[in-house]
């Protein structure tokens, strides 16, 4: 036993999947995630780099973009986070640290946050429930990132494509009451 | 001709006309009220269907408990109020003429005693003299001890309105936010227009009605437009509306409040017009709309004439007299008086000839009318009194006459079972005020209208004073078009409707002088116009005053068919103009919302969001007892069968760490990551103690100020790398320490290059504690990392792997004095690792530990918590004056130093036992010197923290006195007047295990 | 109230905090009288009517500390900027600028 490997806990280990019609939500459990932020004078160097190494050119204000697998969502002033799948071992934290040595402090937030992917004709209504962001496709798009929070729980959302298909990042800790929140707000849509 | 009757279709509802009104005539919906089944129709309100069914007496009034009935049609209603349902659902004070009747309904009358028909508490009516206004003021002043006793439990219970249930809702509530181009308030044909004007556009257009269907004063007055019944219009528009992408109306919707920057709160009677609510639908939805633009179409409520008796079941507004024909096909009376001051007269009178009813006199407080308004009351029949008021009206439970006061000064008796009355109009401009706008008094049409209007904000209808159907049509239109090309979008050309305008002359009258009987001003608070005279007699002249008096416009409908008619009484009485003696404000809301509304989703343990820490399903497995730390769920204890108590669990989980060895989840608290060339600068400005020397590899105690000098939080620094620091905080401050280094970084020191990010939920983090410790961890860190106390001393930290190469953090740190680690793992390990360590201790004697043990242990070591970490203590007062640096700038350092911060006679932290070993010691006790009285001058400071202390076998304390590190070996008393303690204790080191340190260096 | 944060856009006041005067500056601690200069940094306040310029944070949002221009009796904003470029802007920078 003594140094047998330790097995990952599921952040979402209460949750049930939800497919209805108009109306999914479905965890994204295997993903890599680091935070990254300028280092002072070192924006357009740390722009630079990204293009060199992920064709992407980074969004300077609120935006996702995606290069070589990741995803780069902008996390606030000069910060964003990468996020991409967990697999072949990538490692997100190590990887920037190597390709922004020097230009870019990064930060390890695999499990520190959570993904929630939420999709379907009903998502916009249900997410007006707790989100006080203008959601309506002509006021938010795919590739549009808002910072708030949902029924008072911090996230970052940004939309996918036009179902709409949206994701929400948020701290681990609140998995269960954020989930609670969505279904309680689902539930008028048959859910 | 419609006739009212008993004709196929209606059931047994003897006032249902034959034809007409937009209910659903094919349906039959069945009720209760006050016990007795009646049938209605779908689209019926309650009122509409009480009167149908010929009920007219619906409640007793708040003060005098006197018969009263439906006065209005709308929200406005005074007076109909009723309780609605049973259970858990039962409703108190809901206006029968807004809740919709649906198959089931069970409705009560409410505030009488023992029935409505015999109520005992009408005998205020007889003592009415000693309740005018302020007579709570003047009759229980004195003496004061017996208003808790007998004066308020008296008045509550003959006072009350409703009951609410003592049951829990058992229904949900919800909330959204909506944005719109343009917010349209009002679905009347004013409010329509606006909307189709902007809708065309393609601009997002909302649409608010509080009403199940829109059309709102049009369709009640069955006028016509563009050549066709209004209603035919209506559904035309909303048709086209309801079908627009662009569009969405919200009926049984009221937007009661205007708030900054074009926000407006609204909240949505979804299912109260349903038995109970579908599954999963919530019953009430509060809305929060950002509108770029507002058209406000809210119309305007009608105004009662003050007269005797204006109150009597059977005494109705003209308007709601025509609604209740119009819109719902009742008739709420058969043989009528119209009382007027104005030209709607006429359509009342016209509107009951249709319907069937004998239009007794149309009487006219002008001496002078139309021909136009003649000639209708003579087709009608109906006699013509010109110059003449109502007195006053016979009757008991039901009006069955009036008094007519005529302009040859004769009095008159007229036989009659309805009187339809109306003072002119009032505009619903509270939404206009609710920024604190003042309205402006309109001498021709009589009334307030808005002010300077909140931006964005604009008005359309009978709100602006346009009453007449042609000009809502003219107004809303091009109100549509002007928000919505405000809002950004080319207006479309929409061609305006066409309807004709009535006449709306309107000349004063507010009261009928020498009235007969009681003459109501605000008849849900039961106010009456001698009230006034009376507040006016003693002082009360001011508006404000006035209503405070007498209570005038507090009641729950907040007085809108009382207000005017007051200010312009009070006018009158002083001799001033209406707008001299004051104006009329509202507040939100606008009409009552509900507390289950205003919480939505967020009640019970859902009030606020929980979170759960990494290993929180294997506390639960183990029976752990959990304690709420801000939002977090933290273990508090693990209590083990045969265990009796909480305090036995935790003297084991002490003994445990003291002599083996314990795990902790510390995964709660705050975690921060600095990275930058400037960070170990910046914490040394954040921190009072100096943090640049810390070498990499090494971690420190460290504590913050606020700028006062008082400190903020405490915790410990990590330096990872040379420009990397680790540091954690308390669970209760991580998110204001962050808000503060940010605000540092951004605002006081931009210039330093320094990121800061939140780490502590990436890492699940245990502490290992106890003289077994080193030995447990042995088992789970992977052999190439050396954490013997030679390669891994106290304050050591390092990057290390676990478990075959998972990635760790180790700090050897020690919160219980014993040698003790901080291990922490990726979030999703966990769980995971808290089970491998719990395993792994088996053979040590391992146990985990909660917060409880945690805070006994370090008691015991004297470190200071939150009880010491209060807002009000200095560096100094808890024995850490010596970390303070006396050479950098830091938050603190000036005000830190200021005379009486820095004063011996402060109390300071000093430990305590008590005297005799067998007592309990209690936090919050205050210390005076041993025979000192327990005043408040001989306070020498409290107890902070207290414990039960396995290690010293008795209990043992924290506290702040006076000069207490000088007082060692004195005894004081600790006085606890709210517990009734008054222990001796002696002053002693607070450092009550392993003073000098050793086990935590090993 | 919405603040129209220059990273978010227009949010509403329950994602903001609040935190006073954005007119005081911080006073050098070095300064002989350095006593007084924190005192009134720390404690004194005008209360003028009319506009204020007040120090906002986003935080539930960016994270931004921000410098807003409002009127306190009409709640009108007539200006939001971020505190950071306002402080870079008031201060000679010490370092390599950004
Ligand atoms: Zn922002």
């Amino acid at each position: 036993m003594a140094n047998q490997t330790l097995l990952a806990t599921s952040a979402f280990l209460h949750w049930k999947p939800v497919k209805a019609l108009n109306f999914t939500v479905e965890p994204r459990e295997t993903l890599t995630m680091a935070s990254f932020a300028a280092a002072k004078g070192k924006k357009d160097a740390l722009a630079a780099a990204i293009r060199a190494a992920y064709g992407a050119d980074l969004p300077k204000g609120s935006g996702r973009v995606e290069g070589n697998g990741i995803a780069f969502v902008w996390a606030g002033p000069d910060q964003w986070l990468a996020i991409a799948e967990r697999k072949d071992g990538r490692d997100l934290e190590s990887e920037l640290k190597a390709a922004l040595s020097g230009i870019a402090s990064v930060v390890d937030q695999s499990d520190g946050r959570v993904v929630v992917r939420i999709s379907g004709s009903d998502a916009r209504a249900i997410l007006a429930k707790g989100i006080p962001v203008d959601l309506d496709a002509r006021a938010f798009k795919p590739g549009n990132v808002a910072i708030t929070h949902a029924s008072h729980i911090g996230v970052i959302l940004w939309q996918i494509d036009d179902k709409p298909t949206y994701e929400v990042a948020l701290f681990r800790s609140y998995v269960d009451s954020f989930a609670h929140w969505l279904l309680d707000s689902a539930a008028e849509y048959g859910v | 001709m419609a006739t009212p009757g008993q004709g196929s279709g209606t059931g047994s509802q003897p006032n249902r006309l034959e034809t007409g009104g937009l209910v659903d005539r094919s349906r039959i919906v069945r009720f209760t009220f006050d016990g007795k089944t009646y049938t209605g129709h779908p689209g019926d309100t309650l009122a509409s269907a009480l009167i149908a069914n010929g009920v007219s007496l619906t409640g007793r009034s708040f003060k005098y408990h006197r018969p009263r009935g439906i006065l209005s049609a709308g929200s406005e209603e005074p007076n109909a109020l009723v309780e609605l349902r049973e259970g858990a659902r039962r409703e108190p004070n809901t206006r029968a003429t807004v809740a919709e009747v649906f198959d089931g309904l069970v409705a009560r009358s409410q505030n009488r005693w023992p029935s409505l028909d015999f109520d005992v508490m009408a005998v205020n009516s007889l003592l009415s003299p000693i309740f005018v206004a302020g007579f709570y003021y003047k009759t229980f002043m004195w003496p004061s001890a017996l208003w808790e006793k007998l004066y308020e439990p008296a008045i509550r219970r003959a006072a009350g309105l409703g009951r609410a249930s003592d049951e829990a809702d058992p229904d949900t509530y919800d909330k959204a936010t909506a944005f719109a181009d343009v917010l349209v308030i009002g679905g009347g044909t004013a409010g329509l227009a606006a909307a189709l004007a902007a809708a065309r556009t393609n601009a997002r257009v909302i649409l608010v009605d509080e009403n199940a269907t829109l059309g709102g004063r049009g369709v009640d007055d069955g006028a016509d437009i563009n050549g066709n019944p209004a209603h035919e219009w209506v559904r035309t528009v909303e048709a086209e509306l309801s079908s627009a992408p662009n569009v969405r109306i919200l009926r049984r919707t009221t937007a009661f409040g205007t708030y900054d920057g074009g926000t407006y709160g609204a909240v949505e009677r979804v299912s109260d017009h349903l038995a109970v609510a579908a599954q999963g639908v919530p019953r009430q939805r509060l809305w929060r709309i950002v509108a770029k633009e507002t058209v406000l179409a809210s119309g305007a409520t009608e105004r009662p004439v003050v007269f005797g008796g204006n109150d009597r079941p059977g005494v109705m507004l003209a308007g709601a007299v025509r609604t209740y024909i119009n819109r719902f096909g009742v008739l709420p009376g058969r043989r009528a008086v119209v009382f007027t001051n104005n030209d709607y007269g006429a359509s009342t009178v016209a509107a009951l000839k249709r319907a069937g009813a004998e239009v007794v006199a149309l009487v006219d407080s002008r001496a002078q009318i139309s021909d136009e308004v003649k000639r209708i009351a003579s087709e009608a029949g109906a006699r013509l009194l010109l110059g003449a008021v109502v007195t006053g009206t016979l009757g008991k439970k039901r009006v069955t006459g009036v008094t007519i006061h005529t302009r040859t000064g004769e009095e008159e008796r007229l036989d009659c079972d309805l009187v339809a009355m109306s003072g002119g109009w009032n505009p619903n401009i509270q939404l206009t005020t609710h920024l604190g706008s003042k309205p402006t008094w309109n001498d021709k049409l009589l009334c307030f209208l808005p002010g300077t209007l909140p931006h964005g904000m604009s008005l359309a209808g009978a709100v602006a004073g346009d009453f007449t159907l042609g000009k809502t049509l003219v107004g809303g239109t091009s109100a549509g078009s002007a928000a919505v090309t405000a809002a950004g979008y080319a207006a479309v050309s929409v061609p305006v409707p066409k309807a004709a305008d009535e006449s709306d002359a309107v000349a004063p009258l507010w009261r009928v002088k020498s009235p007969n009987g009681k003459a109501f001003v605000d008849q849900q608070n039961d106010v009456t116009e001698s009230d006034i005279e009376l507040a006016e007699r003693e002082g009360f002249r001011a508006v404000e005053h006035l209503k405070r008096y007498t209570t005038l416009g507090m009641a729950t409908d907040q007085g809108r068919t009382a207000n005017v008619n007051a200010l312009a009484i009070m006018a009158e009485i002083t001799g001033r103009t209406i707008p001299q003696t004051g104006i009329t404000v509202a507040r939100p809301p606008y009409t009552p919302v509900s507390l289950g509304t205003l919480a939505g989703h967020h009640r019970e343990k859902h009030f606020k969001p929980t979170r759960l820490p990494p290993s929180y399903r294997w506390a639960k497995e183990n029976g752990c007892v959990f304690v709420e730390t801000g939002l977090w769920l933290r273990p508090s204890y693990f209590p083990r069968p045969g265990e009796k108590d909480w305090l036995e669990t935790v003297k084991r989980e002490v003994t445990t760490v003291r002599n083996a060895v314990g795990i902790c989840d510390v995964s709660t608290l705050g975690k921060v990551d600095l990275q930058g060339a400037d960070t170990a600068a910046f914490l040394d400005r954040i921190y009072m103690n100096g943090l640049k020397t810390l070498p990499i590899g090494k971690c420190r105690y460290g504590g913050m100020l606020r700028e006062d000098g008082i400190l903020m939080d405490d915790g410990t620094v990590a330096r990872l790398g040379e420009n990397h620091y680790f540091i954690t905080t308390t669970t209760a401050n991580a998110v204001k320490v962050v808000q503060h280094m940010e605000y540092c970084a951004q605002w006081l020191w931009p210039e330093l290059d320094v990121q800061i990010v939140s780490a502590t939920e990436q890492w699940a983090q245990y502490a290992v504690a106890g003289p077994k410790s080193r030995e447990l961890l042995q088992k789970i860190v992977d052999p190439a990392f050396d954490i013997t106390d030679a390669g891994f001393p106290y304050l050591g930290v390092g990057e290390i792997t676990v478990c075959g190469g998972i990635k760790a953090r180790l700090f050897r740190l020690s919160f219980s004095g014993e040698r003790a680690y901080e291990i922490g793992v990726p979030a999703r390990y966990g769980d995971a690792l808290m089970r491998r360590l719990a395993e792994a201790g088996k053979e040590f004697g391992a146990c985990a530990y909660g917060t409880e043990a945690l805070g006994v242990m370090r008691i015991e070591k004297g470190h200071i918590s939150g009880p010491e970490l209060n807002g009000t203590t200095t560096p100094r007062d808890v024995g850490l004056g010596g970390m303070v640096s006396t050479k950098k700038d830091f938050i603190g350092h000036v005000l830190g130093k200021r005379p009486g911060l820095v004063d011996p006679e402060r109390p300071a932290l000093i430990g305590f036992r008590p005297l005799d070993r067998s007592q309990r010691l209690r936090s919050g006790a205050h210390f005076l010197k041993r025979d000192a009285q327990a005043t408040a001058e001989n306070d020498e400071g409290y107890m902070t923290s207290v414990a039960y202390s396995p290690s010293n076998g008795h209990w043992v304390g924290l506290g702040l006195l006076k000069r207490g590190p000088e007082r060692i070996g004195e005894i004081v008393r600790a006085y606890d007047p709210v517990r009734g303690g008054d222990t001796l204790v002696e002053v002693v080191s607070p450092v009550f295990v392993d003073p000098e340190g050793v086990r935590v260096r090993g | 109230m919405r603040i129209a944060c220059p990273y978010c856009g227009e949010r509403s006041l329950d994602e903001f905090l609040y935190s006073g005067d954005a007119t005081v500056k911080r006073p050098d601690f070095a300064s002989p009288t350095a006593a007084n200069e924190f005192v009134s940094y720390t404690y004194e306040r005008s209360n003028p009517p009319g506009m204020h310029r007040e120090l906002w944070y986003h935080s539930a949002g960016c994270h931004a500390w921000l410098v807003v221009t409002r009127g306190i009796a009409t709640h009108a904003i007539t200006s939001v900027e971020v505190a950071r470029d306002v402080a870079l802007n008031e201060k000679p920078a010490t370092k390599d600028s950004i």
